[in-house]
């Protein structure tokens, strides 16, 4: 495997199929009799993806609810396997939007950073060495000690964005995050990313076609499963709002095979 | 095998799949394959280890600080069960060295290493088919180690169980008047233990990820589970025959060889030794691949 040194992300015909089983009972009779026939159908939310990242570019990703975005960032992250097709990646992942879906509520902001700090594959000494620099990031003063339960959710996002903000990864995925934040925060998160940007790999998505051309340089537009349009980001946004205007919102495309 | 312990090179992506399978850099044959396979439990856990301590310290401070005695129902849990058993069934067994336990305390005794070692079994059984339901926020957001979820709870576990068995040696002390030296082989008596109850739970929380049955079952067998196991009774008033197939549940070893070691002062027969022992790696291995195996099809259906 000689890769040139600049690729970070390769994905090469990825595809995922998720089993959909009637029934539990399918599911028995699959792990016992799997080999002589299929008691499941597949849905296969990703079907023929192909895309290359560089290191330091900022790539946005779109497309319509349920068109495989998210199925792709879990795979890039190593949530979930792809069913076929290769994905290498080079480099720490943090994923942005995630975190704050793991708080656990009835611990304190303080035991969160230690355990998301931990989720996230840093070790003891450095999230303590980091701690009140996150604090501070977060900006959420005395809530710190208080458990997340009463946390709002800008606060939760706020602190969630501070923890990855400060784990020193190679590539940045932002899902959809910063909506939530007030204006000043979110500018500051913005400032953060472009920030990181200089060094840092960026995977962005995002519904937004003016967040994604301030932030990307390069754009992915996902549809049912595939890699409809790729390149620069004003070209792709631009074709993705007249394909809105003109294909109607079906839900056809969510049905298994 | 150094090479097989060592981490990956710096260069080495940090993922690479194809169709399904991780890439794995290097090339090894069947035999380094099979003892990589062997140590990946434990090269896992210690690369994970700091995740791991911080779940556990968390789960812990959690039982313990969440109420206000704290550590008080640790102690007195066991000895409330203790109590009530040695009430209830006292007298009716007959101690292996032939004599009856006339006594209470020689029957509390003997009674209390075969429940410690029962609880913590069942702690673990019950727990087990719905553990990554529990933790299925870390599961679907996050690149988190699920193989590494049944490790916590059993150290989780392990601390109740330790609690136990501190309690059992000094009752042994205060009632018996003595300890016996073999007490010094309880470590060696832990760690096929702990490997026996890791296996199952990777085993039953794989299964309970995909199906709710699994925490059924488990609620049907473990109390009569409870009385096919020698914990109040000794498995040497049974038949020959009848003793040999009671060695078929692996608790019946353990159970033995703790009452060997602790209450009779006498070294464990080996071959009960060697059974036990050859009974928990299985389970341990065994429960691990299982766990893999389902491991990328149990973050898609939980």
């Amino acid at each position: 495997m000689s890769f040139d040194d600049g690729t970070i992300i390769r994905a090469r015909h990825l595809a995922k199929a998720y089993k959909l089983y009637d029934n539990q009972g399918d599911w028995l009779k699959q792990q016992i009799l799997g080999s002589t026939r299929t008691y499941y159908k597949s849905f296969w939310a990703l079907k023929d993806i192909n895309f290359e990242v560089r290191r330091g570019e900022s790539v946005g990703i779109i497309g319509r609810n349920g068109c495989g975005k998210s199925t792709l960032l879990q795979i890039v992250c190593g949530m979930t396997r792809p069913t076929k097709g290769e994905i290498w990646v080079k480099g720490r992942v943090a994923p942005v939007l995630a975190l704050g879906a793991t708080f656990d509520l009835e611990a304190t902001g303080r035991e969160n950073v230690l355990i998301g700090g931990a989720v996230l594959g840093l070790k003891r000494h450095e999230i303590i060495a980091k701690f009140d620099s996150i604090a501070d990031f977060a900006g959420i003063g005395d809530f710190m000690d208080q458990p997340i339960k009463l946390y709002s959710t800008g606060m939760r996002t706020r602190l969630a964005f501070a923890i990855c903000a400060h784990m020193n990864a190679e590539i940045l995925i932002v899902d959809e995050a910063l909506a939530v934040g007030d204006m000043a925060f979110q500018q500051k998160c913005i400032d953060w990313i472009d920030n990181f940007r200089r060094t840092g790999t960026l995977l962005f998505v995002s519904h937004s076609p003016s967040e994604l051309t301030r932030l990307c340089n390069h754009a992915l537009w996902i549809d049912d499963g595939r890699v409809r349009e790729a390149g620069d980001v004003a070209e792709v946004t631009r074709a993705y709002k007249r394909a809105t205007r003109t294909e109607k919102d079906s839900m056809s495309r969510f049905s298994a095979v | 095998m150094t090479k097989l312990i060592h981490r990956q090179p710096v260069d080495a992506p940090i993922l690479h799949v194809v169709d399904g399978k991780e890439v794995i850099p290097g090339h090894y044959n069947f035999l380094q394959r099979f003892v990589r396979f062997l140590l990946e439990p434990f090269t896992g856990a210690w690369r994970h280890r700091d995740l791991i301590a911080a779940i556990l310290r968390r789960e812990l401070r959690e039982r313990f600080s969440g109420s206000v005695a704290g550590w008080v129902w640790a102690v007195v849990a066991p000895l409330i069960s203790l109590v009530t058993y040695t009430l209830v069934f006292g007298g009716a067994v007959k101690l292996p060295n032939g004599n009856p336990a006339n006594s209470p305390t020689d029957y509390a005794l003997f009674v209390f290493g075969g429940l410690i070692a029962f609880n913590f079994f069942t702690e673990m059984a019950y727990r087990a088919p719905s553990l990554l339901h529990e933790y299925a926020h870390y599961l679907k957001q996050t690149m988190f180690p699920a193989q590494m979820l049944p490790v916590i709870s059993t150290l989780r576990a392990t601390t109740y169980a330790t609690i136990g068995l501190a309690l059992m040696l000094v009752c042994q002390l205060i009632f018996g008047g003595t300890l016996y030296w073999t007490v010094l082989l309880l470590p060696l008596w832990f760690i096929p233990f702990l490997a026996f109850l890791l296996g199952i739970t990777w085993l039953l929380s794989a299964m309970g990820a995909f199906t709710r049955d699994t925490a059924y079952l488990m609620m049907t067998i473990a109390p009569v589970l409870m009385f096919a196991t020698p914990v109040f009774w000794s498995h040497e008033t049974l038949s020959p025959d009848m003793q040999l197939v009671m060695y078929a549940n692996i608790l019946t070893g353990f159970i033995e060889i703790i009452r060997d070691i602790v209450v009779f002062g006498q070294l464990p027969n080996a071959l009960v030794v060697a059974w036990t022992v050859f009974l928990s790696s299985a389970t341990f291995w065994l429960g691990y691949w299982f766990f893999r195996r389902q491991q990328d099809g149990i973050t898609d259906v939980i």
